[in-house]
């Protein structure tokens, strides 16, 4: 159905053809190999005379036939066979002692015969021609054992040759079918997809060729849209449910300074539609941005810096707001620079919504620390908190985005800082991570120190 | 005193707000509305800011930006784009913009921004070289020292930083996206008011004490040092 006919023809072309010619090279060795010009000699001596007899007869008669037949029985050399025999078969002249019984047909052939003079039976090579009296002229020449052999081999080789060609068609067609079988199978799941059932899939035999492995990949490439497609379904219902209250909100305000007749209130309003408008840009660009960090856009940007350096100046930023929220902001230093190959303003971003979730969630508990670990194969850059923290049971729920644990603070941020700074450390090739701090929260970017030197290479 | 500005924006309605607004500010605007028009009237070189748009018909916006600076005209350029995300904002400054403002924005910004171009192209003097004084505050660049009234002020280094940006666009509206772009070189929106307790530091360290304040919040647009 999906497959274009041409290209199973061409399969089985090209199969066939293959085959063809992979037999016809070991038929031409053995021709070569066992070739011999005797043979061709025989025969066109053998034809010859046949010919000079039949000329004798047309030119000069029946009577002229008989004396070059008798002729050829005394004079030629004794290897030469020639007789004429009567419509019945039976011998009117000749040397052909005996003659096997075989079918008086025109043409040529090889039998045994014994002539005159001599004691056993030989292979000759015969021309049988018959004359317009009904009486048949033989003529030809014993040849040897060799002949019949040779001769054999060569109709045997001629046969092989006829098989070789049909089973060179037979292995095109049938490799044909199989690969069209097989391309087919993935080809009617193309298209049940392509006509928008996604849960389709190749089968897949137990054999693991390369077509299993087609079919397979397939499958998982099926998987993976799959699943990028529940997760933006997710992502659109849940971005149309939440976005319902700011846009609410704000068509409020709006609403609310249109109605206000005293001109300070008014300002005031509109001040919070600006406010309510900006949180609602800031949203979608935090929505974007997730968006093109999980599909890996940006790493043209990728470049050598050091994070430790980068952690510092975000810490000493963050600095004052923890303070106004009644906590300190530590930072320990690593003892070495940690340079890290990536995108600085991205992992900036991350880390600054990892602080101020801290500071957000976890000021109460007082202290907050900022930590750069470099290791062997990959970075940790801690953010850890003395809060309430998430339990084990509620962390992945607290990574999804719009998956504010506490929905009371509805004012504060959108749900949206962790699934950012997860999406940031996918495009690193690295995890977000919330562990237990005992108490309170510590979330931790994991970045592998060489995978991303090779990826962006 | 009034400046020629490019503006190369396809949407009229915005370009239209925008020609309004800054002629009301004193400056000229000329108007392109496609890339290869923009382009062309740009390359005469004569203009004192180019704003751009950055998805605009027959040539986009950044390869306006490469064809100008390629041809050597260093205008500055104010990029506008409705693409806001950090990847995009450091596309766009590498491709040679001076500045980079995303949609939707309000017209105190941009004008803040556009000021702050212009007075950068009129001050080419090494930042290093100048005392910069504001009223009773002198700052010098080099020693990095602060006094006010003779008084030294001591401030951190990022306060000093921010300072000394306030001094160099004394008189002028300096918004919060442009202190954490110019100050701190982060390209990202924060979702907190981490700015303002910076600015509301180093004001503590600036006016407590004195009877002229010198560090203004401009209401709905940001803030502005002047005596």
């Amino acid at each position: 159905m999906g497959i274009p006919v041409p290209t199973t023809l061409r399969i089985a072309l090209l199969a066939g053809l293959l085959a063809l010619v992979s037999n016809l090279v070991v038929i031409g060795f053995i021709y070569y190999r066992t070739h011999d010009e005797a043979v061709t000699t025989v025969h066109r001596q053998v034809a010859e005379q046949g010919k000079v007899l039949a000329d004798v007869y047309r030119s000069g008669g029946q009577a002229a036939l008989n004396d070059a037949i008798q002729d050829t029985i005394n004079y030629a050399d004794p290897q030469s066979a020639v007789g004429l025999l009567g419509p019945d078969g039976r011998e009117v002249m000749g040397n052909l002692q005996s003659l096997p019984a075989f079918a008086l047909r025109e043409g040529y052939r090889r039998a045994l015969i014994r002539l005159t003079g001599q004691t056993t039976p030989r292979q000759a090579a015969l021309v049988v021609q018959r004359l317009p009296t009904g009486q048949w002229l033989v003529s030809g020449r014993i040849a040897g054992e060799g002949l019949a052999i040779r001769e054999t081999l060569e109709r045997s080789l001629l046969i092989a040759l006829i098989v070789a060609g049909l089973l060179g068609l037979l292995s095109g067609l049938t490799t044909a079918h199989y690969v069209g079988r097989r391309i087919n199978d993935i080809a009617r799941v193309a298209n049940r997809i392509s006509a928008r059932d996604l849960s389709q899939r190749v089968p897949v035999s137990r054999a693991g060729d390369a077509f299993d492995r087609l079919g397979s990949q397939i499958n998982a490439m099926l998987d993976r849209i799959s699943a990028l497609m529940d997760e933006l379904r997710l992502l659109t219902d849940s971005l149309a449910h939440d976005l319902r209250s700011p846009v609410s909100r704000l068509r409020s305000a709006a609403f609310a300074a249109a109605e206000e007749s005293d001109p300070k209130e008014q300002e005031e309003l509109l001040g919070s539609v600006i406010r309510q408008a900006d949180a609602l840009m800031r949203i979608l660009t935090a929505v974007l941005e997730i968006s093109r960090s999980e599909a890996l856009t940006g790493r043209e940007q990728f470049h050598w810096f050091d994070i430790g350096e980068l952690a510092a100046e975000l810490t000493e930023m963050y600095d004052p707001l923890a303070e106004e929220g009644g906590a300190t902001l530590g930072y320990d230093r690593p003892a070495r620079p940690v340079p890290l190959f990536g995108h600085r303003q991205l992992l900036a971003q991350a880390i600054s919504n990892l602080v101020e979730n801290a500071i957000r969630y976890g000021s109460e508990g007082g202290e907050i620390r900022v930590r750069v670990q470099p290791g062997e194969r990959q970075i940790r850059v801690e953010i850890a908190d003395r809060g309430p923290g998430i339990p084990a049971d509620r962390r992945q729920e607290a990574r999804r985005r719009f998956g504010r644990l506490d929905s009371s603070r509805s004012d504060e941020g959108a749900g949206l800082g962790l699934a950012l700074a997860e999406a940031i450390a996918h495009l690193h090739e690295g995890e977000l991570r919330l562990e237990d701090n005992r108490p309170g929260l510590r979330t931790v970017l994991e970045l592998p120190v060489h995978s991303q030197q090779a990826s962006a290479a | 005193m009034g400046r020629k500005i490019l503006l190369i924006e396809d949407d009229r309605e915005t370009a239209a707000y925008l020609a309004k607004g800054l002629n009301q500010e004193g400056h000229s605007v000329e108007q392109a509305t496609n890339g290869q028009d923009g382009l062309f009237r740009a390359t005469d070189g004569s203009f004192d800011l180019i704003i751009l748009d950055r998805m605009l018909p027959v040539l986009d916006g950044l390869s306006v930006l490469k064809a100008l600076r390629a041809a050597r005209i260093d205008t500055p350029v104010l990029i506008l784009s409705a693409l806001a995300s950090v990847g995009d904002r450091i596309e766009g400054l590498e491709c040679g913009s001076d500045d980079y403002l995303v949609k939707p924005f309000s017209f105190a910004e941009l004008l803040a921004r556009v000021n702050a171009l212009l007075r950068r192209r009129e001050s080419r003097v090494d930042p290093t070289e100048h005392r910069l004084t504001v009223g009773d505050l002198e700052i010098d660049p080099l020693s990095r020292t602060v006094r006010r009234a003779g008084k030294k002020l001591e401030l951190k280094p990022r306060e000093y930083l921010l300072l000394e940006y306030f001094a160099r666009n004394e008189g002028r509206v300096v918004t919060r996206t442009m202190l954490l772009e110019q100050v701190w070189d982060y390209h990202f929106d924060p979702g907190t008011n981490v700015i303002d307790v910076h600015v509301s530091r180093l004001r503590r360290k600036l006016d407590e004490g004195f009877e002229k304040p010198l560090l203004h919040t401009v209401r709905g647009a940001g803030y502005m040092l002047a005596a």
